[in-house]
């Protein structure tokens, strides 16, 4: 007699994405646990740590939020290769703002998620309607070249950059800003893809004629997605210019393009929590590292390396179906 | 006679859905044997096992984290057992292919196409049996130079049979070789085949649901059903079925 191992869903699942009839505290935890773990991590957890450790946690906020950005437009088709692109335009809007007009961090915010993601989007306008490799290539291009720019018409104080901007009141408030915001932005996108509109985003990656065909104007949804990644790089960017008090050419960096992407694909793409997931491990794990010194690049894409080859789908993905899931064996008759 | 392939209780599981219920068959040398079944059958699922195309589809499901995919049972060819070999290494020992849907190199031309097909075969091979698939396919030489995306349905299904033929099959499996071609070109492809048959030493497998042009030129058929073997018998036999008759002859 020969046995096979079976995969079957807890009925728990079947049953809250179905009818949702939820018959005891004990389901309640179970759909609750997962969902209440960021909330309470981010905004209870994290605010023990140490200062040093507090400050890095804002840049893993900040990175976590470019990863989600990144997600956001894959989640429509789009590759991008450059969040730094986003970031960058949003630090320079706010520090510009902050420093030429006075404006405080609670106006400059705002104005440079929206403004700064109307000019990224208007960017990238021309090339949304390529798919594959030639938006990704443009995006890579464009933080590039508008670091040229600026290094050689000296905008915007040229290589020495905007100094001096307004700091956040206090470093708890500033990591509970961007916590908050962070949490708001994991939440919301993953309650939008999860409606009607998020079906039409989704099918336009799945097969954009097929969206076409039911009469919707794909271009004018992956604007309006677009718009929306990078209004949440942009954000990423005003709230690291002002964590950092300066606004400069580091913002166009390809750290700031490659530390999301890397974040999302070890997390697991498609789910936004994957994102944080990845974004919470890999920076935090590079800062462990600098204790070896000279050797922590190596460990680091070593690391990366495993990551990619032992769990290929990403580790969100992974921990979701061993949560929602039990194996058994059973006879092959 | 002894039979070139034999398959003992396979069983294919697509996760926790039974693609193949217990299948049992065999076919002897210079046979058509034909796979008679409704859509989701598990026609496929077969062909792609003994292939060893859902090798590669298992190790690539694993990877994605998707459906789980578990083969059971055994599958000889010429004494040897196969269940487990890669693909490449059974098209070495003459099992080839022809996959649905007409899967051909679209950017490539009909000539570079049945070219790559011969990737085993030495050069100066090649040349001589894409000659011979020029001949069992007439109607593909005025078009040697023309991009293979451009061909219709029908050219295309004679381009991918031809790119099996150029591998020199000594089993060719046929996945639903007639699947959206006209009833004339369903009836000249059903020609070629027979052709083919009487000219080589080839055994061939045709996983088809239009029973009405295959049981004719089939020696030994089965019927699927389910994933289950529902009947089985001769090309005659089967025509004769009453069963067979109402449901894919509407008599």
């Amino acid at each position: 007699m020969k046995k096979r191992k079976e995969r079957i869903d807890r009925g728990i699942k079947v049953r809250s994405e179905d009818i949702f009839a939820l018959t005891s505290y004990r389901e309640m935890i179970y759909l609750l646990a997962p969902r209440a773990l960021p909330v309470v991590g981010l905004l209870l957890f994290v605010p023990l740590f140490s200062p040093y450790w507090r400050e890095i946690f804002i840049s893993t906020a900040i990175y976590a939020l470019l990863a989600i950005s990144w997600d956001v437009l894959v989640s429509v088709g789009l590759i991008s290769l450059g969040q730094s692109f986003f970031y960058g335009v949003g630090s320079y809007v706010a520090g510009a703002l902050n420093h030429y007009w006075g404006l405080p961090p609670v106006l400059t915010l705002p104005v440079a998620t929206i403004g700064g993601a109307a000019i990224c989007t208007i960017a990238l306008l021309p090339v949304l309607r390529l798919r594959g490799i030639y938006f990704s290539m443009v995006t890579l291009v464009l933080p590039l070249m508008i670091l040229r720019l600026v290094e050689a018409t000296r905008i915007f104080g040229g290589t020495e950059g905007l100094t001096g901007l307004s700091p956040f009141p206090g470093q708890l408030t500033e990591m509970y800003i961007a916590n908050a915001c962070l949490l708001i932005a994991l939440f919301g996108f993953r309650r939008l893809l999860d409606s009607d509109y998020g079906l039409i985003v989704r099918g336009i990656n799945d097969n954009d004629r097929a969206v076409m065909n039911a009469g919707l104007n794909i271009h004018w949804y992956k604007t309006q997605i677009l718009f929306l990644g990078a209004a949440v790089g942009c954000f990423a960017g005003a709230f690291g210019t002002h964590h950092d008090m300066f606004a400069g050419m580091p913002g166009f960096a390809l750290d700031y393009s490659i530390m999301p992407i890397a974040a999302a694909i070890v997390g697991g793409t498609g789910t936004f929590a994957g994102s944080v997931l990845g974004a919470f491990i890999l920076v935090p794990l590079s800062e462990i590292l600098r204790a070896l010194g000279a050797l922590r690049i190596v460990f680091y894409g070593l690391f990366l390396v495993i990551f990619v080859v032992g769990i290929p789908e990403g580790l969100f993905h992974y921990i979701r179906r061993k949560y929602h899931q039990f194996e058994r064996w059973v006879d092959v008759e | 006679m002894e039979p070139i392939l034999s398959v003992k209780n396979l069983m294919v599981f697509f996760e926790n859905a039974l693609a193949l219920n217990d299948f049992t068959m065999e076919t002897g040398e210079g046979q058509i044997t034909g796979i008679i079944g409704p859509n989701s059958a598990g026609k496929t699922t077969l062909m792609n096992t003994l292939s060893g195309l859902i090798i590669d589809m298992r190790i690539k499901e694993r990877r994605r984290g998707g459906e789980r995919i578990t083969v059971y049972g055994q599958i000889t060819y010429r004494g040897e057992d196969i269940t487990e070999m890669t693909p490449v290494n059974r098209v070495k020992r003459g099992i080839v292919l022809c996959r649905e849907r007409h899967p051909i190199f679209p950017e490539s031309n009909v000539l570079e196409n049945l070219r790559i097909a011969g990737y085993l075969k030495k050069r100066s091979r090649i040349k001589k049996i894409v000659n011979q698939a020029f001949d069992l396919f007439p109607a593909l030489i005025h078009l040697k130079n023309r991009k293979a995306g451009f061909l219709s349905g029908g050219e295309q299904q004679m381009l991918a049979i031809g790119m099996a033929l150029v591998a020199e099959p000594r089993l060719l499996l046929l996945d639903e070789p007639l699947l959206g071609l006209s009833p004339m070109m369903q009836q000249l492809l059903v020609e070629a085949i027979k052709v083919l048959i009487s000219e080589s030493v080839l055994t061939v497998m045709i996983a088809e649901q239009f029973a009405r042009p295959v049981l004719p030129i089939i020696n030994f058929g089965y019927i699927l059903e389910n994933g289950m073997l529902a009947l089985s018998g001769t090309g005659k036999e089967l025509m004769d079925n009453p069963e067979v008759k109402s449901a894919y002859f509407g008599v």
